[in-house]
């Protein structure tokens, strides 16, 4: 198993509070898979991203204790050089607009920049991730001028042009329309087809059942469950706990409730029309 | 074949005077601001007059439209004008000392009043002018790639220019805290005392809310290795219009006549 960032018994607490926001986590992120965290809000997840960052402690400040190790060293020891290995996305589209740049290529090429890539490589690349991302038709626009989904794609391009090994990626579709939604999701898919590594923390759980592979769910700052998302998304017992689990889970757990031989629980709603129509063809026989 | 992406950002001009390396505008402006403090030490008439700071202003004018942006930086001077302006009027009524030269009723000008007025006003349109000039004919990338190549610090130079690229996104952003105010019931509009009532609820957010999003920049500029070491790749590059010499030696010239002048007036 390739390993590319672990965490040995983390807890970390934010400055001038009792409370820790992450308590005791274990966990082994194992390169190429994409992991999908759940929990309702104040669990503790966009606290991870932060710490698996590396941006708490280093710029949050507050106390962690255990050791966040990227391939093997610890995370403290990179500095600025994290930038290369870790992609960071979040939320608010608005905010990760880099202020400095006139033009959404050069904002897509301003991380280059700072690497000190030379500009022959620099054109190639950000005009690669242009198209991948879909956002070619807007490359001489004022960055400001974007609508919100825009400009999450844009923010999405300015990292991936980066070529990280693991992306970070903080509730990417919580600002966005429908629409929107899809197209930041058709960009995460490219990149899992790349085999990057990716830690996606999203409320729209069908979402997160179509694309994840490995489940984890946090609950007050603990993670409560982690394993496939198979496992996870129709283990009924979250529900108490807080978690959101996808409708064609319940749906299939309420018609075995009623006496239908699922052979599964389905997750997704691909799955769902599989096994219940299963199902109903072995009932009529 | 299409222009690659970085042939389209970099910026061409034509006119030898607006394309100055920034640089070299920035001397200018230097060499010009020491001179209007020198020239405005020189009294004249019979009341010690500073007025040579006057025809000095023609030379921003002649410097805007020789850059062939005299429309837009006369716009721009507008508001120092009328700054300039006020500080006259106010200075030449309020400011008491000398002998008394005019007076209307209760209000007196006196030779000191003037003397002031004359110097200060015209000193702020001289300076505030030239300034006007170097910001209307440069663009803010130039600007801050200017201030990278001379040697700042990049943390310094990615202050100055995301400061000029806030103030118009604050502009927008106050406009639509002033809309969501006016929903809860704010009144906006109206005469002095309504507008200065409305300042605090349109401000307040509207500062809290830059402040809390320099967090989050912060976040984004480290994740695009803002403070990575080593050398950065500049895709914009600055250009050389060819009259820097020309410029420079002018300036250092105009200068040092000017002092020397200056020198010669104090022996003599």
């Amino acid at each position: 198993m390739d390993i590319i960032m672990e965490c040995k018994n983390v807890t970390y607490s934010y400055p001038l509070t009792k409370k820790p926001a992450i308590k005791e986590l274990n966990l082994k992120l194992e390169r190429g898979k994409f992991y999908g965290v759940i929990g309702e809000n104040g669990s503790g997840k966009t606290t991870l991203c932060a710490v698996l960052r590396g941006f708490a402690p280093s710029f949050y400040k507050g106390e962690i204790e255990g050791e966040v190790l990227v391939e093997g060293k610890k995370i403290g020891e990179y500095g600025g050089e994290l930038a290369k290995k870790i992609g960071f996305v979040f939320q608010n589209p608005f905010t990760q607009i880099s202020g400095v740049k006139d033009t959404v290529f050069e904002e897509v090429a301003y991380g280059l920049e700072n690497f000190g890539v030379p500009a022959g490589e620099i054109e190639r690349r950000v005009i690669d991730v242009m198209r991948m991302t879909d956002i070619e038709h807007l490359a001489e626009k004022s960055p400001f001028e974007l609508s919100g989904g825009q400009m999450q794609r844009v923010a999405l391009a300015s990292v991936i042009v980066l070529e990280p090994d693991l992306l970070i990626i903080d509730e990417p579709t919580s600002q966005l329309d429908p629409e929107g939604t899809e197209s930041v999701f058709a960009i995460i898919q490219k990149m899992k087809e790349k085999h990057k590594t990716i830690v996606l923390v999203e409320h729209k759980i069908d979402l997160i059942a179509e694309y994840a592979d490995e489940v984890l769910v946090f609950k007050d700052g603990a993670m409560i469950a982690s394993g496939d998302k198979k496992e996870i998304l129709s283990d009924m017992s979250l529900l108490e706990q807080g978690a959101a689990l996808p409708q064609v889970a319940i749906l299939g757990r309420k018609l075995q409730e009623k006496g239908l031989p699922l052979s599964t629980i389905p997750v997704t709603e691909k799955q769902a029309v599989e096994v219940i129509a299963e199902a109903l063809k072995e009932r009529k026989r | 074949m299409e222009k690659s992406y970085i042939e389209k950002i970099q910026i061409h001009k034509t006119n030898k005077v607006a394309g100055l390396h920034p640089a070299t505008k920035f001397l200018v402006v230097i060499m010009y601001t020491i001179c209007t403090f020198v020239l405005s030490s020189v009294s004249l008439t019979k009341i010690d007059l500073p007025l040579l700071a006057i025809p000095w202003f023609l030379v921003v004018l002649l410097l805007c439209a020789a850059s062939g942006a005299l429309k837009k930086c006369l716009k721009a001077l507008k508001a120092v004008v009328f700054i300039a302006l006020i500080i006259f009027v106010v200075q030449t009524f309020l400011v008491p000392g000398g002998e008394v030269l005019v007076r209307f009723g209760i209000l007196r000008i006196c030779e000191k009043g003037l003397r002031t007025a004359v110097s200060l006003s015209f000193m702020i349109l001289d300076i505030a002018g030239i300034f006007v000039w170097l910001f209307q004919t440069t663009e803010n990338k130039e600007i801050s790639r200017a201030l990278e190549e001379s040697g700042m610090n990049y943390k310094a130079a990615y202050v100055f220019t995301s400061t000029l690229q806030m103030i118009n996104i604050l502009s927008d952003n106050s406009k639509t805290i002033m809309n969501a105010q006016r929903a809860r019931g704010v009144e906006t509009e109206g005469n002095m005392f309504i507008r200065a009532k409305a300042f605090f609820p349109t401000l307040v957010p509207l500062v809290l809310g830059a402040v809390m999003g320099s967090e989050e920049r912060v976040l984004t500029l480290e994740a695009r290795g803002f403070s990575m070491q080593g050398e950065k790749t500049h895709l914009f590059n600055l250009e050389k219009s060819g009259a820097e010499g020309t410029f420079k030696a002018v300036s250092i010239l105009i200068t040092v006549l000017v002092v020397v002048g200056r020198i010669a007036l104090w022996i003599l």
